[in-house]
């Protein structure tokens, strides 16, 4: 489904990402963890084009974004990846200026050229999933971070993505609503959806995911099970991050 | 009852009556009450200065800076001035006025003296002591060789072209006087704020004449600039030059009278005159003056009289529509284009960043008139004719769209930048990402600013009247000069300009309000 090969991201002289290769298959959960700084996020935002990247290779179901090509090839290969994958931020990033509803109806309408009742049809549909249906008319500032957090869920599953990508979900938010937005995500990943999780929440990462990948310094060190990687990490980088968040 | 009732009557009444005084009060401050209360020939004496207002725009051969290096203030109204300080042992000093402001400054005590071409006329002698001529002067046409007009007396006649004659005037001169006394099916008058404009428009053939006293005529037929002009027909009218001073200034009258007639008879002024080539015969008569037009101030007029209003109300209004058109078309314009500036100059590429960086930088960081005054009197030389009325409204839209693109600029700025990235992974284009979610945000920040903006250009379309257009502000001073009633009209116009701008001001909190309550509605 999602096959990252080699990627190389330098920002200057600084290389982000050293060469980063791991896969992700169909229905599959996938967990990304690492220390601040290790670049997770940098990862997610190369995957779904929003950030280029100097080598490797990013296939998305069969279309792929090469660092070596061309901007114009890059863009349009990275806007056909965005249609389907869906991403939801750390910030939310809502649209301040629509309502819920129309949060979750402006892709399928304007992108998808959705029929506007059937777009509101599936966005109240959606809503109703994450718990929201009865306030579809709020404006986003109104809302918690979790609500929020949650309407941005059902924006991205809005564009029927082949896969979303999490980038630390619930880090500003606190325990209770953390737990909401994750039940949600979960309920997600029961229902066959490729998910790409990067997280701080370890208890999280090995209930839910199938697959974990650590990452450190710009490199993936370590990938396995969830059981494997929190019972029995070999690298000495992963031992200090579980023993850091008191997870291990 | 009665006598309980009274005390509080009387006080009530008497703070109204304090208050009506203090009003009158304030309202003679802002109107022609003079501020110099002393002599103004002692001042003259005693400072050892006799200051003259003059306007050197468009001044030749009256008031100008010579080409030599340094230049210097020379016409022969300067050393006219100087002979008359020389006679009254005192040093002439020249202090700068736009032409047709010069009598407010006269009344406002900035200057002692006005001598600029000032025509003997009753509506200044009304409220100003004139001094005896030191001038007689005539009207002449100036057109282009292969222009229609071959002298003044073909303004009663139709134009061969079809359509009015437009001739060109300085607004509020002796000139534009008698151009308006033709019929105005058969002349058009262009006002000018300077004579050279004028001349200028004349060239480049946008108009069929000007109407000039004549020294100006005559000097600037020479000049190089002005080669391609003529001075069509024989000169017409008559008139004098005096200067003016304030009312009750009697004494520096009559010393300035004393100066002129010592000047006058030694011959001075003759060989002044023929330096600057506008000595004629018609000039004789200044000596044998003998005071006539020396009529005593009759009564003072009330200080506040509706009936002005009455009767030229109308035209304040048809005034006020030139300003709301120039600004309604203008505004848009400038939103637009300043947004699409603002876009360009953040999300376009690096060359366009900078070309529209250096448009931005070098439209607001020169003035509005001079803009204009490129579109309308330098563009031609190039062959490229505006109308008043295009030149004006863009003139107004590449000014105002400077200032938009920065208020957009800022803007766009305010917006995180997690709103391009969510807008981009729902799969929009950059374009559409910018039209549905990035410019919507914006815009309802800028609302304020730009409204701020608008109100502003309402007041900046004054400058227009470079353009011959004659807008509320130009209306305003043409009628004041004319007619008089600084504070009737001003306070006429004042409300004019508020009942254009407030609405604006509603407009804009309007809109913030319901986009506001929009947003309250789902809570």
């Amino acid at each position: 489904m999602i096959r990252i090969q080699g990627l190389v991201k330098r920002h200057g002289s600084l290389e982000v990402l050293k060469g980063v290769s791991l896969n992700v298959a169909k229905g599959e959960v996938a967990a990304i963890i690492g220390a601040s700084g290790s670049g997770k996020s940098t990862l997610m935002r190369c995957v779904n084009g929003l950030e280029t990247f100097e080598a490797g290779s990013v296939v998305v179901d069969g279309v792929k974004i090469d660092g070596s090509a061309s901007l114009a090839d890059r863009q349009s290969a990275a806007s056909r990846v965005c249609r389907q994958v869906g991403m939801v931020f750390q910030a939310y990033h809502l649209f301040p200026h629509r309502s819920v509803l129309q949060n979750v109806t402006e892709g399928p309408i304007h992108v998808l050229k959705m029929p506007r009742e059937a777009a509101e049809a599936r966005a109240i549909k959606l809503l109703d999933r994450v718990g929201l249906a009865d306030r579809i008319d709020a404006r986003p500032r109104h809302l918690s971070g979790g609500q929020q957090q949650r309407v941005a869920i059902a924006r991205a599953l809005a564009m029927e993505p082949q896969a979303i990508l999490f980038d630390e979900p619930t880090s500003a938010l606190d325990p209770r609503m953390t737990a909401e937005v994750l039940a949600v995500i979960a309920d997600l990943a029961r229902d066959g959806l490729t998910i790409v999780v990067v997280t701080h929440a370890m208890r999280f990462a090995r209930n839910v995911a199938q697959t974990v990948h650590v990452l450190d310094h710009g490199v993936v060190i370590e990938s396995g099970a969830p059981g494997q990687i929190f019972d029995a990490p070999r690298e000495p980088a992963t031992r200090r991050l579980l023993a850091e968040s008191g997870a291990a | 009852m009665e006598e309980k009732a009274e005390p509080s009557s009387s006080r009530s009444s008497l703070s109204r009556r304090q208050a009506f005084v203090l009003l009158i009060s304030l309202l003679s401050l802002l109107g022609s009450a003079s501020f110099a209360c002393a002599d103004a020939l002692d001042d003259v004496r005693k400072t050892g200065r006799l200051v003259y207002g003059s306007d050197e725009e468009g001044g030749a051969p009256y008031i100008y800076l010579n080409r030599t290096a340094p230049p210097k203030l020379v016409g022969f109204e300067v050393e006219l001035m100087e002979r008359i300080g020389r006679s009254m042992n005192v040093k002439a000093v020249f202090s700068q006025g736009l032409w047709e402001n010069l009598l407010p400054v006269l009344d406002r005590g900035e200057v002692h003296v006005v001598a600029n071409g000032y025509e003997l006329t009753e509506r200044r002698v009304r409220d100003f002591l004139p001094t005896r001529p030191y001038y007689v002067y005539q009207l002449q046409l100036m057109t282009r060789p292969d222009g229609l007009a071959r002298s003044i007396a073909d303004f009663n006649l139709p134009r061969p072209g079809g359509g009015p004659w437009q001739v060109g005037v300085l607004g509020n001169s002796a000139a534009d006087t008698y151009a308006q006394r033709f019929d105005p099916r058969l002349v058009r008058v262009v006002r000018f704020d300077g004579a050279t404009n004028a001349m200028m428009k004349v060239r480049s053939g946008q108009i069929d004449a000007t109407l000039q006293d004549l020294p100006a005529a005559r000097h600037y037929v020479l000049q190089p600039e002005f080669r391609e002009l003529r001075l069509a027909g024989p000169p017409e009218g008559c008139g004098y030059y005096v200067m003016y001073v304030r009312k009750g200034e009697e004494r520096l009258r009559d010393a300035l009278d004393e100066a002129i007639g010592l000047v006058i008879r030694s011959g001075e002024l003759k060989s002044v005159l023929e330096k600057y080539h506008v000595w004629n015969e018609a000039q004789a008569v200044l000596e044998g003056w003998a005071g006539a037009g020396r009529s005593e101030p009759k009564g003072n007029r009330p200080w506040f009289d509706l009936r002005l209003l009455r009767d030229f109300f109308p035209i304040l209004l048809s005034s006020a529509v030139t300003t709301l058109i120039l600004s309604f078309a203008s505004m848009p314009l400038a939103i637009v284009a300043g947004l699409g500036i603002a876009i360009g100059r953040r999300y376009g590429p690096r060359w366009l960043r900078g070309l529209l960086g250096t448009y931005v930088e070098m439209i607001r960081g020169t003035p509005l008139m001079l803009q204009l005054f490129v579109l309308f009197y330098v563009l031609p030389e190039l062959g490229i004719l505006l109308s008043p009325w295009v030149a004006g409204v863009a003139g107004l839209a590449i000014n105002y769209s400077a200032y938009e693109a920065e208020i957009y600029r800022a803007g766009l700025q305010a917006i995180p930048g997690g709103q391009m990235e969510a807008a981009l992974a729902l799969g929009m284009s950059r374009r559409m990402a910018l039209r549905r979610v990035i410019v919507p945000q914006a815009v309802r920040i800028v609302i304020p600013p730009v409204t701020s903006d608008f109100i502003a250009l309402f007041k900046d379309t004054s400058v227009c009247s470079v353009l011959t257009l004659t807008e509320l502000t130009k209306r305003y001073s043409i009628l004041s000069n004319s007619v008089g009633g600084v504070v009737e009209f001003g306070l006429a116009t004042a409300l004019l300009y508020l009942a254009m701008s407030l609405p604006l001001s509603w407009f804009s909190r309007w809109t913030e309000r319901r986009l506001d309550a929009e947003g309250e509605k789902g809570a």
